[in-house]
């Protein structure tokens, strides 16, 4: 009987995984059993639970001193996803299984008591820190296995139960194949068709889209601000492969990923309430910061409604990945990084009584405070400041004619974002919005004859010096719409609008 | 009494009473301004000042010391502006007493590199709510930076909305100075978000206050504060107000001391035009123009307006293309882009691509219910 043998598993610190080697020792003395190498709590309990589902499972359990050692020994370990490993580390030390079924092996899954595997969060994650230390099978649980599956270069098995384990390891065939998952129904997408009277509304979000661009719509109650930004999920070109796992990592980690859906495919789509807190929104929680809804909406769009409602701390939070397109969060545990390259959109009324303007009777500072909740920092990373008008009716009848679907302004998008792409080849930026202006005026040159409506709304004071450089910005994405080499006088006088007139554009000038 | 005293005793009296009273004013007339500071300090009777508000003065004079509040003046690089001063504007202070529910400054504080009774001479006051909307902002903007272009000093109060963005609009022209009117000391900056703006106006303009430095505003100072704004200038233009705005007691004071009184219509929507509507059909003044402003206030023949004869620098530049557009904008109630598109028979990309410009350029305006033309879009000559 081997008294030492090992298993592998993963630890994962935000989306940073470690592999972590198992070792089970028995020895002779009393028998009990120790886990040593700083677990937390739920790790401390995998001790009565692999007990249990070994015994439940029909499997020995060593009279023996047992010491499970989880190295390396500094990295604090976290969550039940590490029980699988123990298992079967204590199993090979018994002779159960052969030790060398174990090597070159990740077994990641939490136990039932009766030896059932549970699902785990951050099978990807740990699946790719696997493939990284060049281990390239990976036992994860049934339920997790169409996730690991996701990886190439990975080969996934599932495993139900504690015997199915066994099985897999002594080399016996077992039952792999997975519960019927419930019929998917059809993502039904909201379509930009449905925004009937709302034109200026409509080309906004697909600017957006388009440029990557961070907006404010503003405007009364029933004209549509939601509407839209729902939408613009739909606008935005599929997620890459490469980006679709860097998104289903973050959404794994934080246990978000929808049973059906082991890969996010679609920019996702983030709209948390104005309620919500600090950590909620950019990640928090003890030990180890869980992503918040920031990196939920990494590579997509995070729409906060009623932005003046939110709590100012919420709101400047969001100024470091704004600025570098990620999070950096540090706790006692550790320090998690995650990604939060989002657009972000935020959408006001222009008074919190929530009236149509000829309603409002609102005290003149009420206003003006409501909407200054939004100055300062926030608002200067935002390109665009939309005036969503009132729905009227004359307005719906002769806009019935113009409308299109959410899959002719997607081709527009898709179509316009390749020729940003096409442009910034070999700089780090991707769209337009991404774009510092001051970069974007020294190296691709707009004709003067294009700028003439611009400086003039410069030296008219329209316009600030940050308000000029945003202009241009847009009208790049603007010119890129239109299939356009470099934007026109027609495409910078419509960028004008986004920074005309609005009264926040005032606040920010 | 020295000129030195005759200060202290001006300023005292301003701290210890509060602007306005009628019966402190008329006591300062017939036995000076020292001899009245005496009587309250020591809490003597002084008719007509009521035992009453000579108590309470008597009791804010207590511990006061009256050659602090001049060395704070000072040092802030004011002075005080007085009857008898060179700088007292006194055919524009010295209402007969009963005219005004208030009676005139004991004396004024201020900063600032004119002369005031200068500047007033050839001044309009601009007024309007807090909560302005882009409209009022702009036109308030617009019209003062054409009326300091022309010569004319503007007046405001130094608020936010209306206020500030005639200020602005009249530091932008770098031409007239512009005078804030306080109702807080002219060392105190209130509202504190304009605090550049006023300190932008003490180096190039005047800023106003009878108030001695230091001093808070509260909801009379606000009120007493508007008939100086009143009485300084030859005329009032209220640009945005609502139904019941503070700036429509700075044209009811135009009104009682027979200055001119004139408005800004807005949009017959807009809640925030309600006041201007209400004055120009009480009587006032309609105006769109700085021309027109000058022409009412103005010396005759010199500031007459010439009438609108339309854009020509601008329209005749304008593609066959954005004409249409512009054709289809409504003058009266609004569009929005569909219909406008309809209406000129061009896309809806065309029409967000032309109204901008036309914005900047002051043809058309957003309201709430659509796109509308401005009096300077509306006013074309050929169709």
């Amino acid at each position: 009987m081997t008294a030492v043998a090992r298993s592998y598993a993963v630890g994962l610190v935000g989306l940073d995984g470690h592999l972590v080697e198992v070792e089970a020792d028995l020895a002779q003395g009393l028998p009990g059993l120790t886990v040593i190498g700083l677990p937390d709590a739920a790790l401390a309990e995998a001790r009565d639970r692999v007990r249990a589902a070994v015994v439940n499972s029909g499997q020995p359990w060593p009279q023996r001193r047992i010491t499970l050692a989880l190295s390396p020994a500094w990295l604090p370990k976290r969550g039940s996803g590490f029980d699988l490993a123990l298992a079967a580390a204590v199993l090979a030390a018994q002779g159960v299984v052969p030790a060398d079924a174990l090597s070159g092996r990740v077994l990641l899954g939490e136990l039932g008591l009766d030896g059932h595997v549970r699902a785990v969060r951050g099978v990807l994650p740990a699946a790719l820190t696997a493939r990284s230390a060049g281990i390239e099978r990976v036992v994860v649980p049934l339920d997790n296995l169409p996730e690991a599956r996701l990886l190439p270069g990975i080969t996934a098995r599932g495993v139900g139960s504690l015997r199915d384990l066994v099985l897999l390891l002594t080399g016996e065939p077992y039952d792999e194949t997975l519960p019927p998952a419930a019929p998917r129904l059809p993502l039904v997408q909201p379509d930009l068709a449905d925004v009937v009277g709302q034109v200026p509304g409509r080309t906004a979000v697909e600017v957006v889209a388009a440029g990557g661009h961070h907006a404010l719509l503003l405007g009364p109650p029933g004209s549509g601000k939601t509407m839209l930004a729902e939408r613009l999920p739909g606008l935005l070109p599929r997620l890459s492969l490469e980006e679709a796992l860097e998104v289903t990592a973050v959404h794994s980690v934080a246990g978000a990923l929808p049973d059906d859906q082991p890969l996010v495919e679609l920019p996702p789509f983030q709209d948390p309430h104005h309620t919500a807190t600090v950590a909620s929104v950019v990640g928090g929680g003890s030990g180890i910061a869980r992503p918040g809804a920031a990196s939920l909406a990494h590579r997509g769009i995070l729409f906060l409604d009623e932005a003046p409602e939110f709590p100012a701390r919420v709101l400047d939070a969001l100024r470091q990945p704004l600025e570098s397109g990620r999070l950096t969060l540090t706790r006692v545990g550790g320090t998690a990084v995650y990604p939060a390259a989002f657009t972000l959109v935020l959408a006001a009324n222009p008074c919190p009584c929530a009236k149509p303007d000829s309603a409002c009777s609102c005290p003149a500072d009420t206003r003006r405070r409501y909407l200054a909740r939004l100055s300062g920092p926030l608002l200067d990373r935002i390109d665009m400041h939309v005036e969503v008008p009132q729905i009227t009716r004359a307005e719906m009848l002769a806009d019935a004619g113009h409308v299109e679907t959410t899959a002719v302004v997607a081709a527009r998008v898709a179509a316009a974002r390749r020729r940003a792409a096409v442009r910034y080849a070999g700089t780090p930026w991707r769209s337009n919005g991404q774009v510092p202006p001051v970069e974007l005026r020294r190296r691709w040159p707009v004709p003067r004859s294009s700028v003439r409506d611009v400086d003039q709304a410069l030296e008219l004071g329209h316009l600030t010096a940050r308000g000029y450089g945003r202009v241009l910005r847009l009208a790049w994405t603007l010119a890129d719409l239109a299939g356009a080499d470099v934007p026109g006088p027609e495409h910078v006088g419509h960028a004008l609008t986004f920074r005309l007139g609005s009264a926040v554009g005032r606040l920010a000038a | 009494m020295s000129d030195e005293e005759q200060l202290r005793a001006l300023l005292a009296l301003s701290r210890v009473t509060e602007p306005g009273s009628r019966s402190v004013h008329r006591a300062v007339q017939s036995r000076g301004a020292g001899a009245v500071w005496e009587a309250l300090r020591r809490g003597r009777p002084c008719p007509p000042v009521s035992p009453a508000l000579q108590a309470a003065a008597t009791a804010r004079a207590e511990g006061y010391d009256p050659a602090g509040d001049l060395a704070r003046l000072e040092r802030c690089g004011g002075r005080l502006v007085h009857p008898g001063h060179p700088e007292w504007p006194a055919e524009r202070l010295d209402w007969p007493d009963g005219v005004l529910h208030d009676a005139p400054p004991l004396a004024l504080c201020v900063r600032g590199p004119h002369s005031l009774t200068d500047v007033a001479a050839r001044s309009v006051a601009v007024v309007g709510a807090r909560a302005a909307t882009a409209y009022g902002a702009h036109v308030a903007g617009e019209l003062s930076r054409a009326l300091a272009e022309r010569g004319a000093a503007v007046v405001s109060g130094g608020a936010y909305g209306i206020d500030a963005a005639a200020h602005r609009g009249a530091l932008d022209a770098e031409a007239a100075p512009t005078v804030a009117v306080l109702a807080c000391g002219v060392d105190v900056a209130y509202p504190r978000g304009n605090d550049r703006l006023l300190a932008r106006t003490a180096q190039q303009g005047l800023v106003v206050s009878e108030l001695p430095p230091g001093s808070t505003p509260t909801r009379a100072r606000f009120l007493v504060r508007n008939r100086l704004i009143a009485a300084l200038t030859l005329g009032t233009v209220v640009v945005e107000a609502a139904a019941r705005s503070g700036s429509l007691a700075t044209a009811d004071r135009a009104r009682e001391l027979g200055r001119h009184l004139m408005a800004v219509p807005g949009p017959v929507t807009s809640a925030l035009s309600a006041g201007c509507h209400a004055l120009l059909r009480d009587g006032a003044t309609c105006v769109t123009r700085a021309e027109e402003v000058l022409d009412l206030v103005g010396v005759l023949g010199a500031d007459a307006a010439t009438p609108l004869r339309g854009p020509t620098s601008v329209r005749d530049e304008l593609s066959e293309t954005v004409r249409r557009v512009l054709e289809a904008v409504p003058v009266r109630g609004g569009a929005g882009e569909a219909a406008l598109a309809r209406d000129a028979g061009v896309s809806t990309l065309v029409v967000q691509q032309v109204l901008p410009p036309l914005l900047v350029h002051g043809l058309v305006e957003r309201t709430p219910l659509g796109w509308r033309l401005t009096a300077l879009g509306a006013g074309r000559p050929t169709r």
